[in-house]
């Protein structure tokens, strides 16, 4: 089970957080990501991209400035989450076409809207891009 | 036609407002420029505050601009997101979420999933709003709602949103059907037992049905909600094995639409989906497995390494493999996948394969054996998450032959480790193996001590019992090393103490409770052991004391006790220590302003004044028991008595006629005569029975309680002894079986035939000895040259790195390569490398014995040898390894019949020299086991020939077929020191031992065979019958070993040699 989904820069600010099926309060949240995006950007090319924190194995990926950090319990297939993290920045990539750090904080929500239709409560539901982006682009279309 | 709508709408908001519209416009354009353009974590704090303030002034006005809710929620979002609480907001997104406006609404819902949990209050009011949107005809705004109730709809809301979400099952819209599915799964989530409010609802019938939708992505969603019921219970899903099956086959195929595949792998996340599903259906079902056994073949065949995710799905197939009943054909193709893994330049594939490694392993132990360079490369790895998982492993296939490495190398990673997460982990890791498989008494003391040290405040303090009463058990030898080991220990922590502060401020690292009751306890019950006078031990009991400034009041009681118990054993209130302590008050040495405590006398007065009344009584008993005679003192602490049967203590004590008088008068004055318990509960059963009683009663355990009461009165000295007793933690320890010689056996043959798998102390005790492993209790007169030399060969063979048992077991290429080199080819990394290998993965029996004790590092039998002889506590690996030429192999295989090389291993032995023996010893014990007789010439000085003869072929039994590991050997040879120590006469019954090592080595560790043998004199006698006696019990235990692997050649010689003198040759065929 996916626990939590977390966009930092190399500088470790954080971009984009997420949580699923575990609520923890701001401060939890905050000491959290603290330790888990101090580790991750302290490890190496050469190093494997997981590492266990807490409860949580973390799992990750670097695209230019930005780091994909996934939190997941025991049961979950490390290479999968890792493809999975991968899959998700295709879809960003197709969405927004070349996505940046920038599109990510300036729209923010539609990257919640995307990954809510690939992850509900912590599990992978749906990978496919159509049926990812359908009511995403729907939305746009929507009058504002 | 959006930025048109956009361009109207600002030229129409700078009409009614004009230039506020537009620099309000820009707020959240700036904040994000802001964000991202900060350097510092301050910074960002700053610009968020602002934003807080800014933010709460624009939404408690209240000509809110409603059309910019949107923008307002995302900038809430950022500050939450960011570590800043926006509570006073959340009410405002609740009314965001009920506007007409799609962006709105789901950016409020959005922000509310964000900041709320499913048990906030505010949720409830939200329900409303959700139930109407849940009903909306926009599908994208169903989906919003649904999204939402997963994730902020509590256990007491259920019942409120479920009707209308299991109708929009129906929805024509896969998004929606798929939303509606998770949304009950996570329903099913709050209420797993369906006792609460899904009482008697059937969320997987609901799952069942949409598991055949025709849309794959509501398919996938129904996998995933069955997948958690499944976790739950598998048992009621067995029926949809077939539909699983059927899906991954079809998955697999490639039938599903190409927009799901991932870099052309068909839909690998439904796959991998079902695989997790399968592998609990199938775990421990045979039928099952069976049933799904093709298609997870089907699977990890059309799965491929070309891409990561092909991995993940052979990954997932090897865990579902593993998980399933075994089925050989799929292991074997797993084990193939494994190799591939392990064998990748990338780290990720590497850790995958460790991981997937030591699910097999758990069904084949063998299987490590193979990939032993990979699992060292990984375990030598600078990346700490392949090292810990590499250790897992370890922890996985640890036996009592790898032991010792494997406890060395998690406590090196816990000495470095700063994780307290991962620390707690191998704490436990350690003391768990440690329980389980410690070859040695000393060497557990040695390492539990060190866990202590190294991690103490994570061990339990169940561990530190077991340490006391397997302390308790042992003889005084090991009573006084472990004195010393512990008087060491406080050394440090005091020299660090005084270091850091002069002693007054001790920040040096303090030892963790449990460890200091120990220290009290053992340095109590054994202090006067100590090499030191009594008086130092004292002072370092009291320097503890001053270590410890906020020492607890269970360690001051502790420390109290430990005092009372030394001045006991130490010459009563006349010795050193009682002297100490019945000084009177404030004359006490060093008793100056900083370290007020630092007298004993001065200690005990503070205590018997002290707030804490155990600690009072303790203080109080403890200077009344100094006033006692000596006989008494010795009789209420008796020395070394802590191993003591306490349920003979209790039967003496029985009979307490001096209260007869007394129980007269009270029986005559109407009392109830006294029943035993037993006698009671049958009486009480009666009684019960004609009232309402429906069920049997637990009778109540009462042997403890009445064995402190009946101590006190025996002795009459008020609550003394008893609290002696309660400050004993054997008495927590004791109040199961007591530790008889008796007990202690039977607890072993039961710990034998539950097999390894009971995390127990491992107390397999056969004859006298009470710990330990059978395999060196087999032979209990082992003081003897001629079984006794082969051993000691092979254990001093060290350095080099044969694969001893090439005749009997396969080796990998690897390690016949190196071993084929005749000289000492390895330099010095690869063969501490080989080393390793062959001390992780020897003696594993079957494959794994191709890495025999011929490969053990030399350091640690020296280290073991000197630590017998010397009392001293090393490490193993301290000693310097010897660079002992490796010999040839093929050598030795060819040349059999050269008896003269066997002298140096026999002679070494029987001198014990063990630094410097191993001159070229690993050839020697080859010879002297494949060559039979041979070792006749060696160490046969007194014996017959046809005695010699026997411990040769002994020895080399246990060396080919055991893989002997090392530790066994080191166990052994300080068990033939001990013994030669007690029992110098036995020297002559050479051949048993030889024999009981045999046994021994082959794993085969039942205690039935040694032990009733050497109970009876007559082998010491002549020599012949003694050989007959030594052979008897080891031969059974080779013929079962060689049944089961083939019995090589050199065997044979045996009982030709054996049969003159030995009733048992015959089974040695």
């Amino acid at each position: 089970m996916i626990k939590f989904l977390l966009m930092v820069n190399k500088q470790g600010q954080t971009r984009l957080a997420k949580y699923f099926a575990e609520f923890l309060s701001t401060d939890e949240r905050r000491a959290l990501e603290g330790e888990v995006v101090r580790k991750c950007l302290s490890r190496t090319d050469k190093q494997c991209s997981f590492y266990e924190h807490r409860q949580y194995k973390i799992v990750y990926r670097r695209y230019a400035s930005l780091f994909f950090m996934v939190g997941v319990d025991d049961d979950e297939n490390e290479l999968a989450t890792l493809e999975f993290i991968h899959c998700f920045v295709e879809v960003l990539d197709k969405h927004f076409g070349q996505v940046c750090e920038l599109d990510i904080m300036n729209e923010p929500e539609m990257v919640h809207y995307i990954l809510d239709e690939m992850l509900l409560c912590g599990q992978i539901v749906d990978t496919n891009k159509t049926n990812i982006l359908e009511p995403v682009q729907l939305l746009e279309q929507v009058q504002t | 036609m959006a930025l048109q709508a956009k361009f109207e709408k600002v030229v129409q908001g700078i009409k009614t407002s004009g230039p506020k519209f537009l620099k309000e416009l820009r707020e959240f354009d700036n904040l994000v420029k802001a964000i991202g353009e900060c350097k510092s974590k301050a910074e960002e704090d700053r610009i968020i505050t602002q934003e807080l303030e800014l933010l709460k002034q624009r939404l408690s006005d209240p000509k809110l601009d409603k059309s910019r809710g949107k923008e307002y929620m995302i900038r809430l979002i950022y500050c939450e997101m960011l570590g800043h609480d926006a509570s006073f907001a959340y009410i405002k997104a609740l009314q965001f979420a009920s506007d007409p406006n799609i962006h709105t609404k789901k950016a409020a819902y959005l922000a509310l999933t964000q900041f709320l949990d499913c048990d906030n209050q505010l949720v409830l009011l939200l329900v409303n709003t959700l139930l109407s949107d849940m009903k909306s005809d926009n599908y994208l705004i169903v989906c919003t709602a649904l999204v939402t109730a997963t994730k902020l709809i509590g256990a007491d809301l259920v019942n409120a949103v479920y009707p209308v979400v299991v109708e929009r099952l129906r929805h024509p819209k896969e998004h929606v059907r798929k939303k509606a599915v998770m949304a009950l799964h996570w329903f099913g989530g709050l209420d797993p037992r369906r006792e609460g409010p899904l009482a008697g609802v059937e969320l997987d019938k609901h799952f069942r049905t949409m598991l055949c939708d025709k849309d794959p992505a509501v398919m996938s969603a129904a996998l995933c909600a069955l997948h958690e019921c499944i976790k739950g219970d598998p048992r009621p899903y067995k029926n949809l094995i077939p539909s699983f099956t059927s899906i991954l086959k079809q998955v697999s195929e490639h039938r599903l639409p190409k927009t799901y595949d991932y870099h052309r792998f068909p839909a690998p996340f439904i796959q991998i989906k079902l695989l997790k599903i399968l592998a609990m259906l199938g775990s421990g079902d045979r039928a099952s497995s069976e049933n799904m056994a093709a298609v997870l073949h089907q699977t990890l065949r059309r799965a491929n390494t070309s891409h990561t995710i092909g991995s993940a799905i052979i990954f997932e197939c090897v865990r579902t493999i593993t998980t399933i009943y075994p089925n050989p054909q799929l292991l074997a193709t797993a084990a193939e996948s494994i190799a591939a893994f392990l064998r990748s330049p990338s780290h990720n594939l590497r850790y995958v394969g460790i991981d997937a490694l030591a699910g097999i392993v758990a069904i084949n132990p063998s299987a490590a054996a193979e990939h032993q360079v990979a699992v060292l490369d990984c375990l030598e790895d600078p990346d700490d998450t392949l090292k810990l998982k590499t250790l897992e492993l370890l922890y996985k296939m640890t036996k009592a032959n790898n032991i010792q490495v494997i406890v060395e190398k998690m406590m090196s990673y816990l000495a470095t480790c700063s994780d307290e997460h991962i620390r707690r982990d191998i704490v436990r890791k350690v003391s768990d193996l440690a329980e389980r498989y410690a070859p040695s008494p000393s060497w557990f003391v040695a390492t539990i001590s060190e866990v202590f040290r190294l991690g103490g405040e994570h061990v339990d303090e169940g561990v530190g019992h077991g340490l006391c009463r397997l302390i308790a058990e042992q003889d005084a030898s090991l009573h006084a090393s472990a004195v010393e080991a512990y008087l060491g220990l406080l050394d440090g922590a005091v020299g660090a103490a005084a270091a850091a502060g002069g002693g007054v401020v001790p920040s040096g690292k303090k030892l963790p409770e449990t460890i200091l009751l120990v220290i009290c306890w053992v340095l109590g019950e054994y202090g006067h052991l100590a090499a030191r006078p009594p008086g130092a031990v004292l002072g370092r009991l009291m320097g503890l004391l001053a270590a410890h400034k906020t020492t607890t009041d269970r360690v001051r009681g502790a420390l109290l006790t430990a005092l009372a118990k030394l001045a006991a054993h130490t010459g009563g209130a006349a010795g050193p220590v009682g002297a100490a302590l019945a000084a009177p008050h404030g004359s006490g040495g060093g008793a100056s302003g900083g370290v007020c405590e630092a007298s004993p006398a001065d200690f005990v007065h503070a205590c018997l004044s002290s707030q804490n009344l155990e600690l009072q009584q303790r203080a109080h008993e403890l200077t009344a028991l100094l006033k006692l005679p000596p006989p008494l003192l010795a009789a209420a602490l008796p020395v070394n008595a802590a191993a003591e049967d306490l349920t003979s203590d209790l039967g003496t004590v029985v009979a307490l006629p001096f209260l007869d008088g007394l129980v007269n008068s009270a029986l005559a004055a109407g009392a109830q005569p006294y029943l035993s318990p037993e006698a009671r509960g049958s009486k009480g059963a009666d009684a019960q029975a004609k009232g309402l009683r429906f069920e049997a009663y637990e009778p109540a355990p009462y042997a403890v309680p009445i064995a402190a009461a009946s101590t006190s009165a025996a002795f009459g000295a008020g609550g003394s002894a008893s609290t002696s007793a309660a400050a004993d933690p054997r008495q927590s320890s004791y109040s199961g079986p007591s530790p008889s010689a008796a007990s202690t056996s039977s607890a072993a043959a039961a710990a034998a035939a539950a097999g390894p798998s009971e995390p127990q102390l491992t107390l397999k005790g056969a004859g006298g000895r009470k710990w330990g492993p059978a395999q060196y209790e087999s032979g209990p007169d082992a003081a003897g040259a001629g079984g006794g030399g082969g051993g000691y060969g092979v254990s001093s063979s060290g350095p080099s790195t044969t694969s001893a048992p090439a005749p009997a077991a396969p080796r990998s290429g690897h390690h016949s390569r190196n071993a084929s080199g005749s000289g000492p080819a390895l330099t010095g990394q690869a063969a501490e490398r080989e080393r390793l290998a062959a001390s992780l993965f020897g003696g594993g029996g079957g494959g794994g014995g191709a890495f025999s004790a011929a490969s053990r590092p030399a350091a640690a039998p020296a280290a073991a040898a000197a630590r017998a002889s010397g009392g001293a506590p090393s490490r193993p690996g301290a000693a310097p390894a010897a660079a002992a030429p490796a010999p040839n192999v093929m050598d030795m295989l060819l040349d059999l019949d050269v008896p003269p090389a066997t002298q140096p291993a026999a002679h070494s032995a029987r001198s014990h020299a063990p630094a410097g023996a191993p001159a070229a010893p690993g050839g020697d014990w080859m010879d002297s086991l494949l060559g039979g007789g041979g070792p006749a010439a060696g160490p046969g000085g007194n014996h017959t020939a046809a005695g010699m003869g026997m411990g040769g072929p002994g020895m080399g039994a246990g060396g080919i077929y055991g893989g002997m590991g090392p530790p066994q050997q080191q166990q052994y040879q300080q068990y033939q020191q001990q013994q030669q120590q007690q029992q110098p006469a036995y020297g002559g019954g050479m051949g048993g031992p030889g024999m009981g090592m045999g046994a021994g080595g082959m794993g085969q560790p039942g205690p039935g065979y040694g032990a009733p043998t050497y109970g009876q004199p007559q082998p010491y006698g002549a020599p012949a019958g003694g050989m007959g006696m030594g052979m008897g019990g080891p031969g059974m235990g080779m013929g079962a070993g060689m049944g089961g692997r083939g019995a090589p050649p050199p065997h044979q010689q045996m009982p030709q040699k054996a049969a003159g003198a030995d009733p048992f040759g015959d089974l040695l065929g």
